[in-house]
């Protein structure tokens, strides 16, 4: 098992002497390595090999699991391609002072105007979590960042499309879910203003945008495949999570929360943070949820694209574990909150 | 994670992509058809990454496996976190070990999709038995208020699931973006005993009178007449006519 860091010197010619002590300070804070994960990994990996056709793997419980995992993660490997390419791109062909002179100067201004550009990011959600990270190493500001990570997956155009398609004749339901999207993404952003605080993310020494005298493509290629294994090694160990509750979830539980509006709407926010069913067909499922109030429906389409399972994998392994627990837990808060509102108003 | 096997794990990804969605059709137990030019893009894409970090990046972490290792990966660009290794899982099993489609198991556990509304129905084409599509099938028997479907003998595909407490469904698995966010459409059999789970059948039959016709009591079930084994259509994830491989 060859071990899996070697390069203090290779980051030595990567970044000059300036930027290293941050990065030493960070070795001291940071918590054991995840080793647990690479040996589970490595388990899976020796008994997926070793026990291939014996009967407990194709057991039909475990057939659909492993077929689950693998759909989640072949769905999202495109977009995340797409992220970290964007990501690789940002930190190597956008000029450092571009974003901020892009933004509004003031935070809580500039909050949501990131909000509303994530309409132009089109995908699922597992884009946008390296392209927020992107973000904060050019120097946006993190509420910025994280009103963008949390709009762009909910209220791009192709998601609101599908949305329309799935609740023909009610537009209101598209437009209250990007009202819903919108708010939540704005809130959470001035709530890292206001309560956020620095040391919960992971310290950023990586990406120092371009150097003079490397090639830009190089950084870009570099940067682009670093990010990629980083992220989709977290993406599978969310898809693993979500698969779980994706074939171990009865559905007839669907119908015991159904009656009581209250429960429902938990109920199907919960459900939406435990299937991680991307964001582009979330409204397919939201519609055959007809047992549901409208409100209830709206709600799992709000925290679905912001929270789930692979998610949440994706956001400790880019900012954090510290991170990811805190601002999933608000997020989930404050989705709810908006989709009652808005959605009582509106629905 | 070394230089070597970082190679080796954009390659196999790669050309795993490649194998399920290029090569065979393996991707449709997976995915919906229409991410095909996407993951043969990204199957390309990751190729690509991989062979040049293997012509350009030579001696990248060469004389630094004397290092502690205790410290942490993501210092620099050249080497990949530990965690990148569960990659290798979904690359392997794309090549070589790829999980069945979703069948019975999931169907039997998944509470039956409601169909949409529709407003109007054109009229039934004279074909007998008519082919038509679960889904078809359902929403006639509880929506159409001429009640074109009465007595007409139809012809449905789907996979036969077992039903606890006896008695079987003609099942599809629909899929909307991928695996994930499976539906199930049913229509309940009667008069012949259920074969086994998962056989693909195309079944003619007329409708099981039960409830009212053309109201949401009527059942979505039919009197079987008679059933044919068929092969698992290519297009078998959503709830079309079938397509058969050619």
């Amino acid at each position: 098992m060859p071990k899996t860091d070697e390069l203090l010197d290779v980051t030595e010619t990567v970044f000059p002497a300036a930027v290293r002590p941050p990065e030493r300070r960070r070795r001291v804070l940071r918590r054991p390595p995840p080793t647990t994960a690479l040996v589970i990994a490595l388990g899976l990996a020796a008994a997926v090999l070793a026990l291939s056709g014996t009967p407990w793997l194709n057991d039909p419980a475990v057939a659909a699991w492993r077929t689950v995992c693998l759909a989640i993660t072949v769905q999202a490997l495109p977009f995340l391609l797409l992220g970290t390419a964007l990501s690789g791109a940002i930190n190597a062909f956008v000029p450092a002072d571009l974003f901020t002179k892009v933004l509004p100067k003031r935070p809580a201004l500039a909050v949501p105007v990131a909000g509303i550009a994530g309409a132009v990011l089109p995908g699922c959600e597992c884009a946008s979590v390296p392209v927020a990270n992107s973000l904060i190493r050019r120097g946006v500001t993190p509420a910025a960042a994280f009103a963008f990570l949390l709009s762009a997956p909910a209220i791009n155009p192709i998601v609101l499309t599908a949305t329309a398609v799935a609740f023909p004749g009610s537009p209101a339901m598209v437009l209250a879910r990007l009202l819903a999207s919108l708010a939540t993404a704005a809130v959470m952003g001035w709530l890292w203003l206001w309560l956020g605080r620095e040391e919960w993310l992971r310290p950023v020494v990586r990406h120092t945008g371009h150097q003079p005298g490397h090639s830009r493509f190089t950084e870009f290629r570099l940067g682009f495949q670093h990010d990629f294994l980083h992220a989709g090694g977290f993406l599978v160990l969310g898809a693993m999570a979500a698969a779980t509750f994706n074939v171990t979830v009865p559905h007839s539980v669907l119908d015991t929360f159904s009656g009581s509006p209250w429960l429902s709407v938990l109920f199907l926010a919960a459900l939406a943070v435990v299937l991680a069913v991307c964001s582009e067909a979330d409204a397919f499922v939201a519609a055959s949820l007809t047992g549901f109030s409208p409100t209830a429906r709206l709600a799992f389409m709000v925290v679905g694209p912001m929270v789930d399972l692979k998610l949440i994998a994706l956001q400790a392994g880019t900012f954090g574990r510290a991170f990811a627990v805190r601002f999933s837990t608000a997020t989930t808060v404050v989705a709810v909150a908006a989709s009652v509102l808005i959605g009582g108003a509106l629905l | 994670m070394k230089r070597t096997a970082q190679v080796l794990l954009l390659v196999l990804t790669g050309l795993g992509l490649l194998h399920t969605a290029l090569f065979t059709d393996l991707y449709l137990r997976y995915v919906k058809e229409g991410l095909r030019p996407l993951l043969i893009i990204s199957g390309v894409l990751l190729l690509l990454l991989g062979l040049a970090h293997a012509a350009f990046d030579r001696g990248a972490d060469d004389a630094h496996d004397d290092h502690d290792h205790e410290h942490d990966h993501d210092h620099g660009h050249s080497t990949a976190p530990r965690i990148a290794w569960l990659l290798f899982l979904p690359a392997l099993s794309l090549l070589f070990y790829a999980p069945p489609a979703l069948g019975a198991y999931t169907a039997s556990h998944a509470g039956s999709e409601a169909v949409k509304q529709r407003k109007g129905f054109a009229a039934l084409p004279t074909t007998s038995p008519l082919p038509m599509t679960l889904t078809d099938f359902t929403t006639r028997v509880q929506q159409d208020k001429e009640l074109a479907i009465k007595g007409r003998s139809v012809e449905m595909t789907g996979f036969a699931t077992p039903v606890r407490g006896g008695g079987w469904d003609l099942t599809r698995i629909i899929f909307t973006c991928c695996a994930a966010d499976a539906q199930t459409v049913k229509v309940h059999m009667y008069g012949t005993p259920a074969p086994p789970a998962n056989t693909w059948l195309a079944v003619t039959g007329t409708w099981h009178t039960q409830g009212a016709l053309g109201t949401g009591t009527a059942a979505a079930a039919l009197d079987v007449h008679a059933t044919r084994p068929i092969a698992q259509p290519v297009n078998a994830f959503t709830d079309d006519l079938p397509l058969t491989p050619s």
